[in-house]
């Protein structure tokens, strides 16, 4: 890949990774498919809410500290800010640090989308930096002021020679691609282009992406074994800690979709290694991903003694717990960066995979190569039903009836919400950490057992409440709304 | 025209017409809109509403045709069609009501076309072709109600004496809502009437179709609705009364049930003997705890509706003194601002407070730090935080509300006058 830095857009993931949304199959099928360069990816005729690539855009760049995200649209495009304000403070509570970082919405109106409102914006922009003074502000553009050829660019230019910070334009318009994850792109590009300093010393540093920061305290009491110090991205960030992306040891992230374009990026620009194995989720996820830091940071001895010891605290552990996990059977329904890992664990802790829904699929990383979440999987033969579906609730409820799984596990609320009404047990990995390591493997292990053994909601529930499906869409095949193959 | 709005509350127009058909029962939205539209409106309503969301479909399950770049250059009427009849094949709804985003608004699809289709073939899929920019939530509980005067009220066969339509609580823009709308329909039946709420008791299309059929609108709100219940009188005989905001305690309720009397000629003894009940409940209780609660000087935060009520009350029936009251949504007309600053002023037992409308958080927080003699804020989740920099005493009684689960919960009338009291003293 080549990131183009000079400039404040960037290409799809449709565009750069050939990812697609629709999908039936098996792993196999997909991954040889992906391999021979065959899979197309299909639109479907009848669709349920997606969700907009804004909003994994700007919350990212929102939770840095001390910034201002300007959303440029109607008001409805700036709707979650309370949650945003809400999830910043929190994470930044919890870290005992203040986070004075602001949302702005411009409630454009119909008159602007007919006379446009460059002008507005401007004095949008002048009054956030006047009012607030944040350490940088992000101007994002909406369908609305896409459409209407709104040049966001200018007005940033425009804005730049009047004051000191910087003003970074984000293009967001949610038309553009039909994977939301493009916005986690889209943040990371607006960091590199704007905020990361080419390199003056090489510090002991890790730049490490993931959502909340919430095992902060753990891992970087892990990392101190091998004399290195994670940055975490980019809750609670710093603008100052951002600058110097560049001088650190690696990247590494959580969630390969999350962390992808970053880690590249500074690869790419400054030669920072970027860690490509499967994530620290599970056992082998932990230990392959933890080798690989250690030998790229020059520490491999501390981390093989660092695994032995804490092995033996923690395996004897999982292999009791297996025993009662073994035969469980599950449906898993995230985003490509967690789906493929989390059947990995599962398939690690002795349960069984039926069917894997993921939210969409990349072909291929930036660096050419199948993500290696699946590329584990196929090397170890492991294989089960799949789908692509962003979201959809109609085809997981229709997975769900079809093969009463004892276990629904999802990274989205409102999925868990339906699967739940439809008597199925449901874990939402809500943490990015859940499955972190040998210790919260373990808790997971537990977090099942205790989900599939006491039923008395789901079932109650389910008997008490009528779902909206028809009987007819229960008795069809799971892709019966796919069209024919797009390019 | 475009400005600085910290943190707005709610979301567009869009957030308020899926709030509204998602409250009532068996109703399936359909977004032609962007991919993002359904999830943000859903969030933004719902999900900032005490943590309720609709039962019967919401978010991911809501039917959306997820306008790209081939939809923005080719139009998306074809996707419509096709998303329209998966939506009636797969959900098992009473009526569905396609709704536009901004996208579809500015290239100009012509989605009635589209929906005449399905309706000549007997389904219940109606048009409302107003685009995501054209206002806030609170405009699209007024679209809903326009497009169903317009297209599913039907002339009424009969008229019903003892009928009446209770508007202006709106379902999730205001948490409380269906708490709020139990306990004033409860008041009402011990009048004797038959209470179309629309969003509570599984009331669905049928409520709507025949709402023509009542003797009485009663708007409980200071300003919304004044367009419908125009019509509502033009085109089918029914007046309207307008309580401003909600009514809280012995003397708000009272106040609103003899205006009910009045309009539909009730037997007196009968509302008087409702409210002599009802405030008889109240006092026991309220005598039962003397002194738990210190005197306060509060200021409210709040959509006008919840302002008033909450003010009205502690001030007139509690001893609180009313210091600041700070209007959060955007009002347009003249009009409304006097009327509602008028309710503020005409306090029976306290001096009038400040009011300022405000709907920029920086703003309103300004405001709120600048008030330096304050033992009490009332307001959203969005006023925490200035509290906690005020160090004053602090309750989340207005949208949006992130951190407290709200079912059933009432702040209305006489028992929710009660409820808010104990959330006071919980939070001391």
């Amino acid at each position: 890949m080549a990131i183009n830095l000079s400039s404040s857009n960037l290409a799809t993931r449709e565009n750069r990774l050939g990812s697609i949304t629709g999908y039936v199959g098996d792993l196999h099928d997909l991954a040889s498919q992906s391999r021979c360069g065959s899979l197309k990816g299909c639109g479907r005729c009848f669709s349920q809410s997606s969700t907009c690539l804004s909003g994994c855009a700007l919350s990212q760049l929102g939770g840095i500290r001390d910034v201002a995200v300007i959303h440029h649209g109607p008001s409805g495009c700036s709707a979650t800010a309370s949650s945003q304000y809400v999830v910043t403070n929190q994470v930044a509570a919890k870290r005992g640090v203040v986070n004075k970082s602001v949302y702005i919405g411009t409630d454009m109106d119909e008159n602007d989308t007919i006379f446009g409102s460059t002008e507005a914006l401007l004095n949008i922009i002048l009054e956030v930096n006047r009012r607030y003074q944040p350490k940088v502000i992000f101007v994002s553009s909406s369908c609305a002021t896409g459409i209407i050829g709104e040049d966001i660019d200018s007005v940033v230019e425009e804005a730049k020679e009047q004051i000191s910070v910087p003003v970074i334009a984000v293009h967001c318009e949610g038309f553009k691609s039909r994977i939301w994850a493009t916005g986690f792109d889209i943040s990371d590009h607006a960091v590199l282009s704007g905020i990361v300093k080419p390199p003056k010393e090489k510090r002991n540093t890790i730049n490490f992406k993931n959502f909340f920061e919430s095992a902060r305290d753990e891992i970087k009491e892990m990392f101190k074994h091998f004399d290195l110090d994670p940055i975490f991205l980019y809750a609670n960030a710093t603008i100052e800690e951002l600058e110097h992306l560049s001088e650190s040891v690696a990247t590494t992230c959580i969630c390969g979709t999350l962390g992808n374009y970053l880690g590249n990026g500074l690869e790419e620009a400054y030669g920072v290694p970027y860690i490509r194995t499967i994530n620290p989720l599970g056992i082998a996820g932990f230990e392959t991903w933890l080798k690989e830091i250690g030998r790229v940071a020059g520490k491999l001895p501390q981390v093989l003694a660092y695994i032995e010891e804490q092995r033996s605290i923690y395996i004897p552990q999982i292999e009791e717990v297996k025993k009662e996990l073994k035969g469980l059977k599950a449906v898993l329904g995230m985003g490509p960066g967690y789906t493929f890992e989390v059947s990995r664990v599962l398939n690690e802790l002795g349960m069984e995979v039926v069917w894997a829904l993921a939210w969409h699929y990349d072909k291929k990383y930036e660096n050419g190569e199948v993500p290696p979440a699946m590329s584990y999987l196929l090397d170890n033969d492991i294989n089960f039903e799949a789908s692509v579906a962003d979201q959809q609730n109609f085809e997981v409820m229709n997975i769900l009836n079809k093969y009463q799984p004892d276990l629904y596990l999802s990274r989205h609320p409102g999925s868990t919400v339906w699967a739940i009404k439809q008597g199925i047990p449901a874990v939402y990995v809500a943490d990015e950490y859940m499955i972190f390591g040998y210790k919260h493997t373990l808790e997971f292990a537990h977090t099942v057992l205790d989900t599939v053994r006491n039923r008395s909601f789901e079932q109650n529930l389910a008997k008490r409440v009528k779902l909206p499906y028809t009987d007819w869409w229960y008795q069809q095949e799971v892709g019966s709304f796919l069209e024919e193959a797009i390019s | 025209m475009s400005e600085v709005v910290e943190n707005p509350r709610g979301g567009c127009v869009l957030a308020g017409i899926n709030s509204v058909l998602g409250a009532i029962d068996r109703v399936c939205p359909i977004y032609h809109a962007g991919p993002g539209c359904c999830m943000q409106s859903t969030a933004s309503d719902q999900g900032q509403s005490g943590n309720k969301s609709s039962c019967f479909v919401s978010s991911v399950s809501i039917p959306s045709t997820n306008m790209l770049e081939r939809e923005v250059v080719f139009g998306g009427t074809q996707k419509l069609q096709s998303t329209i009849q998966g939506a009636i094949d797969i959900i098992d709804a009473d009526a569905y009501f396609v709704l536009t985003g901004c996208t579809a608004g500015i290239i100009g699809d012509d989605i009635e076309s589209i929906t005449d289709q399905f309706k000549e073939e007997g389904h219940q899929v109606y048009p409302i072709d107003t685009p995501g920019f054209a206002g806030d939530s609170n405009l699209g509980y007024e679209v809903v109600w326009n497009t169903m005067i317009n297209q599913v009220v039907e002339e009424p066969l009969k008229k019903e004496e003892n009928l009446v339509n209770l508007f202006g609580i709106i379902p999730y823009h205001e948490p409380f809502w269906s708490g709020n709308l139990e306990e004033i329909s409860r008041l009402l039946k011990k009048l004797g009437l038959k209470v179309n709420t629309f969003f509570t008791e599984h009331q669905n299309m049928e409520h709507i179709r025949t709402s023509s059929q009542a003797a009485l609108n009663i708007i409980l709100h200071p300003w919304i609705f004044k367009g419908p219940a125009r019509k509502f009188e033009e085109r089918f005989a029914v007046p309207s009364i307008r309580y401003p905001g909600l009514p809280i305690g012995a003397s708000d309720t009272k106040r609103f049930l003899l205006m009910v009397g009045e309009a539909l000629n009730l037997d007196d003894r009968l509302v008087n003997q409702v409210i002599e009940e009802e405030d008889d409940y109240v006092y026991h209780y309220l005598a039962q705890s003397i002194g738990t609660l210190s005197w306060k000087r509060f200021a409210v935060a709040a959509d006008a509706g919840t302002a008033l009520g909450i003010t009205r009350y502690l001030a007139n029936d509690y001893s609180f003194t009313p210091v600041l009251v700070v209007i959060t949504e955007p009002i347009f007309r003249q009009e409304d601002k006097e009327r509602i600053i008028a309710e503020l002023t005409n306090l029976e037992y306290a001096r009038p407070p400040k009011v300022v409308f405000a709907s920029d958080q920086y703003e309103i927080n300004k405001v709120l730090m600048e008030e330096e003699d304050l033992s009490l804020i009332i307001g959203s989740s969005n006023e925490e935080e200035v509290s906690s920099l005020k160090e004053v005493q602090f309750i989340v009684a207005a949208f949006p509300i992130k951190d407290r689960l709200i079912f059933n919960r009432a702040y209305a009338g006489y028992r929710g006058s009660l409820t808010l009291i104990e959330d006071l003293y919980d939070n001391l």
